[in-house]
């Protein structure tokens, strides 16, 4: 197994090798820094200008390499590291492929450049990788540094329902295999007020709070099931909003939240939204997408 | 059956209340005493003008002929004295929510559900309504921009005069509301606004068209039908008042409300009853009473077509209540969700209602149930029978508000209260009176029907809710719904 960082230069992929160091350090594995360059047309042309593109592609992977090279200056841990150039019909396509080919335990990209410093934009890449990555999907905020001999202290688990507990047993395995403490969140929002006020303006507090009664419940048959030990953090926390929801809690340096997300239909998206993407947006720690368990 | 139920008490079992306490307003508290009497107007008018008066005037009008005027103020004003019940009562009761939940802290068990009853009338049966309503002029704006006309199988219920199959942009309507509603959707006090304003500026320009064509010779013979025929149009037109209520859900977050709810009331009640009664008056000039009747699809739509010639401002008026008539169909039907969403955990209702989906974090299945029940009611209902049922509905909801009013005043006298009725007790007998006059020229079918209704609701809570209320087990120190452990 191996972790496998995604990285494109002027694409703000620091954090994303900062975060991948430690991951790979913290899982004894090795890392591959994959970048993906231009697809050269296949079908060889009378003009130079074929050559001169692929000229050009190995080129943005060298060049790719040795930036990367330039970052990686975490010289706590020692960690085996390779680099590699990949095409792909896309640039999600060209990481799962790489992915796939080195056989990775994981995937880390990092945040759009569109993000505040500290958050979390999932950019066209992250976005698309959300919804199709095989294997956890890890993405660094914007502007991410570790340490990675410090290795991680929590991973929080962003939790629903009862459905969802398969995910929360794969993040104990998780926070088990990182060395670090398991805690369950769930994160309520409060639907906003309508206009005009027919039933009050407090409407929503109470399907709130019935969410929350509901949350609490799920949480006690988690630990009630043996899915996770009596002695793990639990957690409901509310508010207006997803940040204000998020930011409820406390959270450590070097925590982890790890949510789920699953292949879901565009229609699916537009109508029901993407509650994974509201959280990954206002999390103030790298967050570990789990694939094939429903959006948080 | 012969159990803990019905074990001596009885009759107090039946009219156990829920005592209030305060934590209910947790959210409430941040924005406590912020609203205003300029905000409180527009919930007014926002919640009020739209459900009805784009269609109720072929409803109302062959019922009393030009007269129809008349039946407007006194609709409006049975509908503002029941305002004004209405939010001493919000003010009494330290709960946010319907009259259910101000009948059940007050009055009891049994009357909270028969008010329940009532109100699953105001609320589902007026957004099935609305949605027809809509449909209509959904069909005028596309024929008149597009030239096409939907197929009259897809348009029409199948007992409407003139007979379809199936309504199906009304079905087509709720649908679209119910996905916006499980999404979380809601409407913003900015899209209150705009959508008031949509429906003042499209209400103005009929108006303003209509009375160039006025002709004084239309309103000659000007009460065929007499008295009867006026308070049997208010009836009808009672439901274009529906909403007015709602001003008074919101007292508990009201600065000075003794000032500030009747100033807002009146002021709320004063533009809806101008421009209501505007709308008629320039409507009975522009034709002949007996028109009115078969003008049912997009009533004002027709009418301004008839006066123009052209049909660029039938298209626009349609346009118009096509965009607001949507958003009070999501507004009523969100209301039907959350009043019944308060019976769940009430125990009243099975738990599905109170039950929250963990990833939407909104009430899905009940959401779900709601919008099939007003989706078949509006499909399959032509318009005149359902706005009959939102009427005597919501009318009864108004009296049993008003004869809480006065019960409390005498039971608890010393209950602080936000907001008093001014005039006690003439306001709210008066108030009585008028929605009893109304009440009686309703035709004799709508009250079999609502008496059957509430039968069916008084039954199921003798059957169930009262074993299953949540206040009753925990008079009996029974434990809470064995559905989801708690610690």
């Amino acid at each position: 197994m191996t972790v496998v960082v995604g990285y494109a230069p002027h694409k703000g992929g620091r954090g994303a090798l900062d975060l991948g160091l430690a991951l790979a350090h913290a899982r004894d594995e090795p890392m591959a820094v994959v970048t993906a360059v231009p697809r050269q047309w296949t079908t060889p042309s009378l003009a130079r200008i074929d050559a001169e593109y692929a000229e050009y592609a190995r080129q943005v992977g060298e060049y790719a390499e040795q930036q990367a090279r330039g970052y990686l200056t975490d010289t706590s841990v020692d960690v085996p590291t390779a680099f590699r150039a990949t095409t792909g019909r896309s640039v999600p396509s060209a990481l799962i492929a790489a992915v796939k080919e080195l056989d990775a335990g994981m995937l880390v990209v990092g945040s759009s450049v569109e993000s505040q410093v500290g958050r979390i934009v999932a950019g066209s890449t992250a976005e698309k990788l959300l919804h199709s990555c095989p294997v956890p999907l890890a993405i660094s905020p914007r502007e991410y540094r570790s340490v990675a001999a410090a290795g991680f202290t929590r991973v929080t688990c962003a939790f629903s329902d009862s459905s969802a507990t398969g995910m929360v047993g794969e993040a104990a395995a998780l926070a088990a295999r990182l060395g670090a403490d398991l805690r369950v969140a769930s994160f309520g929002v409060r639907g906003a007020t309508m206009y005009p006020p027919e039933v009050g303006l407090s409407a929503e507090d109470s399907v709130l709070d019935s969410w929350v009664k509901q949350a609490e419940a799920a949480q006690q048959r988690l630990v009630a099931e043996g899915v996770v030990g009596p002695e793990v953090q639990c957690v409901v926390a509310t508010g207006s909003g997803w940040g204000e929801a998020l930011s409820a809690v406390e959270w450590r340096t070097g925590e982890l939240l790890v949510l789920g997300s699953s292949p879901s239909g565009a229609l699916a998206r537009v109508f029901l939204g993407s509650r994974a993407r509201k959280l990954i947006r206002y999390s103030p720690v790298p967050v570990i997408v789990l694939p094939g368990y429903p959006d948080v | 059956m012969a159990d803990r139920g019905s074990s001596p008490g009885n009759r107090t079992n039946l009219l156990r209340r829920k005592p209030v306490g305060t934590e209910a307003r947790t959210h409430g508290a941040a924005l406590s005493r912020s609203i205003g009497t300029f905000q409180l107007t527009m919930f007014g008018v926002g919640a009020t003008v739209g459900t009805g008066i784009f269609f109720v005037l072929s409803a109302a009008v062959p019922e009393a002929g030009p007269a129809v005027i008349v039946s407007f103020v006194l609709a409006g004003v049975a509908a503002g004295l029941s305002a004004i019940c209405y939010a001493e009562m919000a003010s009494a009761v330290p709960v946010s929510g319907s009259t259910y939940s101000y009948a059940y802290a007050t009055l009891g068990e049994i009357v909270a559900m028969g008010v329940a009853a009532c109100l699953l009338l105001e609320y589902g049966v007026s957004t099935a309504a609305v949605a027809v309503g809509w449909s209509g002029y959904l069909n005028e704006a596309l024929r008149n921009i597009t030239g096409l006309e939907l197929p009259r199988a897809v348009l029409a219920a199948p007992w409407d005069s003139d007979p379809g199959v199936i309504n199906l942009p009304a079905v087509v309507l709720v649908g679209l509301c119910m996905l916006l509603l499980i999404r979380g959707a809601s409407e913003s006090a900015r899209t209150n606004a705009i959508m008031v304003v949509i429906k003042l500026a499209v209400l103005a320009m009929f108006i303003g068209i209509a009375l160039t064509a006025f002709d004084a010779d239309n309103l000659a013979d000007f009460a065929p039908f007499g008295a009867g025929g006026v308070a049997a149009a208010a009836g009808v037109i009672f439901f274009s008042f529906i909403g007015l209520d709602a001003v008074s859900t919101a007292g508990d977050e009201v600065r000075d409300p003794q000032r500030t709810m009747p100033r807002a009331l009146l002021a709320a009640l004063f533009i809806v009853i101008t421009f209501y009664v505007l709308v008629a008056v320039a409507a009975v000039g522009t034709q002949p009473w007996q028109d009115f009747e078969g003008q049912s699809e997009a009533g004002l739509s027709r009418i301004l077509e008839l006066v123009t010639g052209t049909p660029i401002w039938a298209t626009i008026l349609a346009v118009g209540a096509v965009i607001s008539i949507f958003s009070v169909t999501l507004v009523t039907l969100y209301g039907q969700t959350r009043i019944l969403f308060a019976m769940g955990r009430d125990g009243m209702l099975p738990p599905v209602f109170s039950r929250v989906n963990p990833r939407t974090q909104t009430p899905v299945q009940n959401t779900v149930i709601v919008a099939i029940a007003v989706a078949i009611l509006a499909a399959l209902v032509p318009l005149d029978y359902l706005i009959d049922l939102v009427s005597i509905g919501t009318l009864t909801a108004f009296i049993v508000v008003s004869v809480g009013v006065i019960i409390l005043r005498r039971r608890e006298p010393d209950l602080p209260r936000g907001f008093k009725v001014p005039g006690f007790p003439v306001t709210p007998v008066l108030s009585v009176l008028a929605c009893l006059y109304i009440l009686i020229s309703l035709p004799w079918v709508t009250w079999l029907v609502f008496a059957g209704w509430v039968a069916v609701f008084l039954v199921f809570y003798l059957v169930y809710g009262r074993r299953h209320s949540v206040l009753g087990r925990e008079l009996r120190q029974e434990p809470g719904p064995v559905e989801e452990p708690r610690s």
